[in-house]
């Protein structure tokens, strides 16, 4: 990523132990940056576009978002990131979830997801997926936030 | 439902029938009443008319004879008179004419006491006064015309004569009473008739009328039955649909239920196996702990913990990692069904031949390495379904057949297709171990497997099977004896129909 510093991850995501093993990959794959963890969308979404600290007021961001979560679908989230006008609209957004269902894939990336990424439920393949994202996501550019 | 209907409909029309029975035999029975009085007064017309001419026949030949007595008389008082030979012929020509008529009057009046009597007089009086008259006439012929008129004027013929009419009168009276009373008579059969006429009509009438109404509120019953009918049927077919519909609903609810489960089940799955996998990392660097400890300092190195490290956890990490590996591939497998469930199915021709072949060729190898020969039967009939379900159906019991084979027996399996009416037969025929017969409904269950358990698998394949075969409107059977092989028979409609079993 641009500078490890500055751009930081948000994670969306309501399983804690998830969310643990995804961290740890990533971090294990090298990558350093600011993980902000949430299991809600409504505290997410607040983060992402209100917070002094957030991705739309302060810096690029990169979004790593599971579609299951408790008070909305993560359809919701990305459709908001991903709106004419939102400033998040170039943000990347990984998806990470479960759900390997077709019909939601596509969706997804009509709503301009950057990358899907189901699951794998076998923890090695699960490692490797998170370990070659961490890789993936240390080579990507991520914009920079518009004003 | 039909069976209330058909009580509520049974009792009028019991009723109606009888009534309309009843209303027939009485309308027949005045009917045939009417007929006979007919008849009857028919008969007593006839009977009557000749009565009547009888006593006009009476009545006439009476005017006869009494014109004939008259008429001789005048002749001999004519004769006496003139003494011409004219009057004496003329009275000859009489006479010859009375007695058949006495005799005929006698005969016509047989039957009748009274005029008997009448009649005997009758001809005494008519035989006297011949004789008065014949003594006369003799004087006369003989010259002795004075004295002949002098007898004359002395006899009583007079008198005589007038008797005479009067038993002629009363005989006529006799008749004529004789006529009244049958006028009368006939009268009375006659109003008897018109009344039984009457009666009969205004019977025949009634009946009638009482059996168009009868027919006419029954028709009325039947339209009334047969719309309700339609309405029930109606309802039925709604009801039909509506079943239908809820039974669609409940599957897909099924469906996706088991889609949901199986994968919500996953999440905690990946955290069960995630952390296990870094319990086992944390183990291992423990375990070299322990080593290097034992190497170092053995004092502070327990048994314990030994083999807690080097046991104990490595044990109960394996136990967790192979249920869950279990848990996972059964998870899948409902995830799978599910997902196959909610397919669309799209129908096309198949060429059964060929995509038997193509799945026979490409299980080759396995069923080499295993000692098993595989043997497409063709020709075989076509076919329009879902191109998927069916290579699914077929490879699944192919593969099963290949799967299970019976120990020390080369294995022969006989894939073969045949028409039946608007069905397909397709039957995968082993030599392998069988199935016992305890067994033939519940292997088709998901996760129940038969026999040995000596072959990999989850139970999954033929509840698979079974599924697809339902879904594609067709049916699956199997025949098999323990350790001699097994028979999978399917079968499917010729032509799935785009809109056909759906679920």
């Amino acid at each position: 990523m641009n500078d490890h510093r500055s751009v930081s991850i948000v994670m969306i995501e309501d399983d804690e132990g998830h969310a643990r093993l995804i961290e740890k990959n990533i971090r294990r794959a090298g990558i350093l940056n600011d993980i902000s963890h949430f299991t809600d969308g409504t505290t997410a979404l607040q983060y992402l576009f209100e917070d002094q600290n957030g991705p739309a007021l302060n810096g690029p961001a990169l979004v790593l978002l599971d579609l299951n979560l408790p008070d909305m679908s993560g359809t919701d989230i990305l459709t908001k990131i991903k709106a004419e006008g939102s400033p998040l609209k170039r943000t990347p957004v990984v998806v990470l979830t479960t759900t390997d269902d077709k019909v939601e894939i596509q969706r997804c990336y009509d709503l301009g997801c950057n990358v899907y990424i189901t699951k794998p439920v076998n923890y090695e393949s699960f490692a490797q997926a998170i370990r070659q994202l961490g890789l993936f996501l240390s080579v990507i550019q991520v914009p920079e936030v518009e004003g | 439902m039909s069976g209330v209907i058909l009580k509520k409909l049974g009792a009028p029309e019991g009723l109606a029938r009888r009534f309309l029975v009843t209303c027939m035999i009485v309308g027949f029975a005045a009917l045939a009443l009417a007929a006979i009085t007919a008849a009857w007064v028919t008969s007593q017309t006839a009977e009557h008319t000749q009565r009547v001419n009888h006593t006009y026949e009476v009545e006439v030949t009476i005017g006869q004879l009494q014109a004939l007595v008259e008429q001789s008389e005048t002749a001999r008082r004519g004769y006496i008179l003139t003494g011409m030979q004219a009057y004496l012929d003329n009275r000859q020509s009489i006479l010859v004419h009375i007695d058949p008529r006495l005799n005929r009057l006698a005969g016509l009046t047989a039957d009748n006491a009274d005029q008997r009597v009448r009649i005997g007089e009758l001809r005494q009086r008519i035989a006297a006064i011949r004789a008065r008259q014949e003594t006369t006439i003799a004087l006369a012929q003989a010259g002795r015309r004075a004295d002949a008129a002098t007898v004359f004027a002395a006899e009583t013929s007079a008198r005589r004569l007038r008797a005479i009419r009067d038993l002629f009168a009363a005989m006529n009276a006799d008749e004529h009473r004789l006529l009244v009373q049958r006028d009368a008579a006939q009268q009375k059969s006659l109003t008897t008739f018109y009344l039984v006429m009457i009666v009969a009509g205004v019977l025949v009438l009634f009946v009638a009328a009482a059996s168009v109404a009868t027919v006419m509120r029954y028709t009325r019953d039947l339209g009334a039955a047969r719309d309700r009918l339609q309405l029930l049927n109606a309802d039925l077919e709604g009801a039909v649909a509506e079943r239908t519909a809820d039974l669609t609903r409940a599957n897909e609810e099924i469906q996706r239920f088991a889609y949901i489960v199986s994968h919500d089940l996953r999440s905690p799955l990946v955290n069960v196996m995630g952390f296990t996998a870094e319990l086992d990392a944390a183990r291992v660097s423990l375990a070299d702990l322990v080593d290097r400890a034992a190497e170092r300092a053995p004092d502070i190195v327990t048994d314990e913990a030994r083999l807690a490290a080097t046991e104990d956890l490595p044990e109960a990490i394996g136990f967790i990692r192979s249920s869950t590996q279990k848990m996972d591939r059964l998870i899948n497998a409902i995830l799978r069904l599910s997902r196959e469930g909610r397919r669309t199915l799209a129908p096309e021709p198949i060429d059964l031949a060929a995509m038997t072949q193509g799945i026979s060729d490409s299980l080759r190898h396995t069923a080499d390495d295993r000692g098993a020969a595989i043997v497409v039967e063709t020709p075989m009939p076509s076919l329009v379904s879902d191109r998927v379900a069916i290579e699914q159906i077929v490879s699944n019991l192919i593969e099963n057949a290949v799967k299970y084979l019976a120990p020390g027996r080369p294995g022969r399996i006989v894939v073969r297709a045949r028409a039946d009416g608007p069905r397909r037969i397709i039957e995968v025929a082993d030599n392998g171990r069988g199935i016992a017969a305890n067994d033939h409904d519940r292997v088709f269950d998901l996760f129940r497997r038969s026999g040995v358990q000596d072959q990999q698998g989850e139970g999954i394949g033929l509840a698979h099977v079974r599924a697809l075969a339902y879904r594609l409107g067709g049916t699956i059977d199997l025949e098999s004896t323990l350790g001699q092989g097994s028979t999978f028979r399917v079968t499917l409609p010729a032509t799935l129909s785009e809109t056909g079993p759906s679920t």
